[in-house]
C-alpha cells in the first residue's frame, strides 16, 4: 500500500481517492481541515495552495486545499455555507499568504489567526475583489 | 539602538514595487515585514469576463518575464476541460519555448544580481547575452516579450527549421560557458558577496513550502519537470541541480547549473522534434463543467492554475493563479534576519522575485 493509498485509512474515513483531471481528490465528509492538515504534515506532503470557488445560486463557497506528495497533486474540497473555516496556519506555515488572500478576496474568516493586510489597503473591505456580493 | 529601515515600495534595489520594513539593531537586521499589493491589477477577476481566446492573451500579461509559462499552464488546464490533446510536435515546441524562457529569466536574474553585487561589467555582459536569447525567441515567435505561442490544443507557430534554432542555442551555450558560468561559480567577487549570507535552512524551506531554485538551493530536490512531467519533458534526460548551503551563493549556483541543463534539454528537443501538425486541428472547442488544475515548473518555481468552467459558458467562472514568488516571498523574512543591512538588497533579489506575478 502506498502512502497516498493509506491516507483514507489513517484519517479513518470510508471515502476513497477519486482521480479526476490529474488530481487525486478525497471527499472529506465529516473531517475538518485541521485533521487533514495534520495528516499532510505526518506524510510530509508539501502544501501547494487553496482555491476559493463561489458556488452558483448562493450555495456558499468551496475551498479546495491542495498538497503535493511525491509529484502527485492531492485535493481536499471543503464546502462552507457561512463565511468561516478554521485556520491551519499554526500547523502549516506555508498557508499564511494564501489564507490572507482568500480572506481579502472572498471575505472568509480563517478562525484562530490574526491577519495583516496583504493586497488590500487601509479602509478596503474584504470581499471586494472577487466575492460577488460585498459583505 | 533599534530602528526601522523601510526599503521600497520604490527603491533602486527593487525591480518592481514592494516594501520590506526592516527592524535593525545597529547594522544587523533583527526582523522584517513584507508589504505587497502595489501591482494589484485584479487579473483573476478580469479573467472571468474574458472568453477562452481572450483569457489567454490576458494571462500572458500576468508576468513580463515568464509570460509563456502562464499561457502554457492555462492552456494545459483548458485542454483538460475541453479534451483537446496537443500533437507531439506542439509538445516539443512548448518545451523549447519554456526552456528558452528559463534561459532568459536566469540570465536576467544573473545580471540584476551582478548589479547588486557591485559587479557592473557582469551586469552588462548578462544583459547583452539575454538580448541574444530574446533574439532566438523572436526568431521563433515574432515577439520578444509576450510570445503568443500557446493556444488550446497546441501552439500558434511551428518551428520550421529546428536546426537553425539549434545553431543559435549552441552559440548561446558557448557564450554562457565562457562568461557567465565561470564568473558566477568561481569569481572571488561573487563568492565574497554571496557565500554565507541570506541563509534559508532546509527545515525553514520545507516549512515555508518554497519552490523552484529557492527550494533546490536549500537541499529540496523538487522539480515538476521530473516529478510530474508535462508537455514532452518525460522524453528528455536532464539533471536537477540541488545545493544544500541555502545561502545566496547556493541559489546562484543552482541557477547557473540550470542554465546548462536548459541548453541540454533544448539540444535534445530540437534534434528529436517529431514531424507533423502543431495544433489539434479544427475541432470545436467545447468546455465541460468542472475544475481543472495544471502545474508547470516556471523559471522561479511551480506555477499553479485552477480553472473552473460551466458548460456552454463563454467565460471561465474562476481562474486562480498561484505563482512561485507568492510562495517564496514570505521566506525573505527568515533570510534577512541576522543579516547585515547592506546585504539585504541582494538577499531579497536572490529568490528572483516577481511582484507583478505575486500581486496579479
Amino acid at each position: 500500500m502506498t502512502t497516498i493509498e493509506s491516507i483514507p485509512e489513517r484519517l479513518q474515513i470510508a471515502e476513497q481517492w477519486v482521480e479526476e483531471r490529474g488530481v487525486n481528490w478525497l471527499a472529506t465528509g465529516a473531517l475538518n481541515v485541521r485533521q487533514v492538515a495534520a495528516m499532510m504534515n505526518e506524510v510530509h506532503a508539501r502544501f501547494v495552495t487553496i482555491t476559493a470557488i463561489e458556488l452558483p445560486g448562493g450555495q456558499g463557497l468551496r475551498l479546495d486545499y491542495h498538497w503535493d506528495l511525491d509529484g502527485q497533486l492531492l485535493g481536499f474540497p471543503f464546502y462552507i455555507s457561512g463565511n468561516s473555516i478554521e485556520s491551519i496556519f499554526d500547523l502549516c506555515e506555508a498557508v499564511d499568504w494564501i489564507e490572507r488572500e482568500v480572506h481579502e478576496g472572498f471575505a472568509i474568516d480563517f478562525a484562530g489567526r490574526e491577519y495583516e493586510p496583504l493586497l488590500l489597503r487601509e479602509g478596503d473591505k474584504p470581499g471586494v475583489n472577487l466575492h460577488e456580493v460585498v459583505q | 539602538m533599534s530602528y526601522k529601515i523601510p526599503m521600497g515600495p520604490y527603491h533602486p534595489a527593487l525591480e518592481e514595487p514592494y516594501k520590506l520594513d526592516m527592524f535593525c539593531e545597529g547594522e544587523t537586521v533583527c526582523d522584517a515585514k513584507l508589504h505587497i499589493g502595489f501591482n494589484f491589477r485584479g487579473i483573476e477577476h478580469l479573467a472571468e469576463t474574458r472568453n477562452y481566446i481572450q483569457v489567454i492573451a490576458l494571462m500572458e500579461r500576468v508576468c513580463g518575464i515568464c509570460s509563456n509559462i502562464h499561457t502554457l499552464t492555462l492552456c494545459q488546464a483548458m485542454e483538460q476541460l475541453t479534451g483537446l490533446v496537443p500533437p507531439p510536435r506542439a509538445l516539443y515546441i512548448r518545451v523549447v519555448m519554456a526552456e528558452l524562457e528559463r534561459l532568459h529569466s536566469h540570465v536576467l536574474w544573473a545580471g540584476i544580481a551582478a548589479k547588486l553585487m557591485g559587479f557592473k561589467t557582469m551586469f552588462m555582459t548578462c544583459f547583452a547575452l539575454r538580448e541574444k536569447v530574446m533574439d532566438v525567441l523572436q526568431a521563433i515567435s515574432g515577439n520578444r516579450v509576450n510570445y503568443s505561442m500557446n493556444c488550446i490544443g497546441g501552439v500558434n507557430r511551428d518551428i520550421a527549421d529546428p536546426q537553425a534554432v539549434l545553431a543559435m542555442v549552441e552559440q548561446l551555450e558557448r557564450e554562457m560557458v565562457r562568461t557567465i558560468i565561470p564568473v558566477f561559480t568561481t569569481s572571488t567577487t561573487a563568492r565574497s558577496r554571496c557565500a554565507g549570507i541570506g541563509i534559508l535552512t532546509h527545515e525553514k524551506a520545507v516549512s515555508c513550502g518554497v519552490v523552484g531554485p529557492t527550494a533546490r538551493a536549500s537541499g529540496i530536490s523538487q522539480d515538476l519537470r521530473r516529478s510530474a512531467p508535462y508537455a514532452a519533458y518525460s522524453d528528455f534526460e536532464f539533471a536537477v541541480p540541488v545545493e544544500t548551503a541555502g545561502d545566496v551563493r547556493a541559489r546562484l549556483l543552482v541557477r547557473a547549473l540550470e542554465i546548462m541543463e536548459s541548453c541540454r534539454i533544448l539540444r535534445q528537443a530540437l534534434n528529436k522534434m517529431p514531424p507533423g501538425e502543431w495544433q489539434a486541428g479544427d475541432k470545436k472547442v467545447v468546455f465541460s463543467t468542472g475544475t481543472a488544475l495544471s502545474r508547470v515548473e516556471a523559471p522561479r518555481g511551480e506555477v499553479v492554475y485552477s480553472v473552473s468552467w460551466k458548460e456552454n459558458s463563454r467565460n471561465p467562472s474562476r481562474v486562480h493563479v498561484r505563482t512561485p514568488t507568492f510562495q517564496n516571498m514570505p521566506a525573505i523574512r527568515w533570510m534577512v534576519m541576522g543579516a547585515r543591512l547592506a546585504d539585504t538588497p541582494l538577499i531579497q533579489a536572490s529568490i528572483d522575485p516577481c511582484y507583478s506575478c505575486t500581486d496579479r
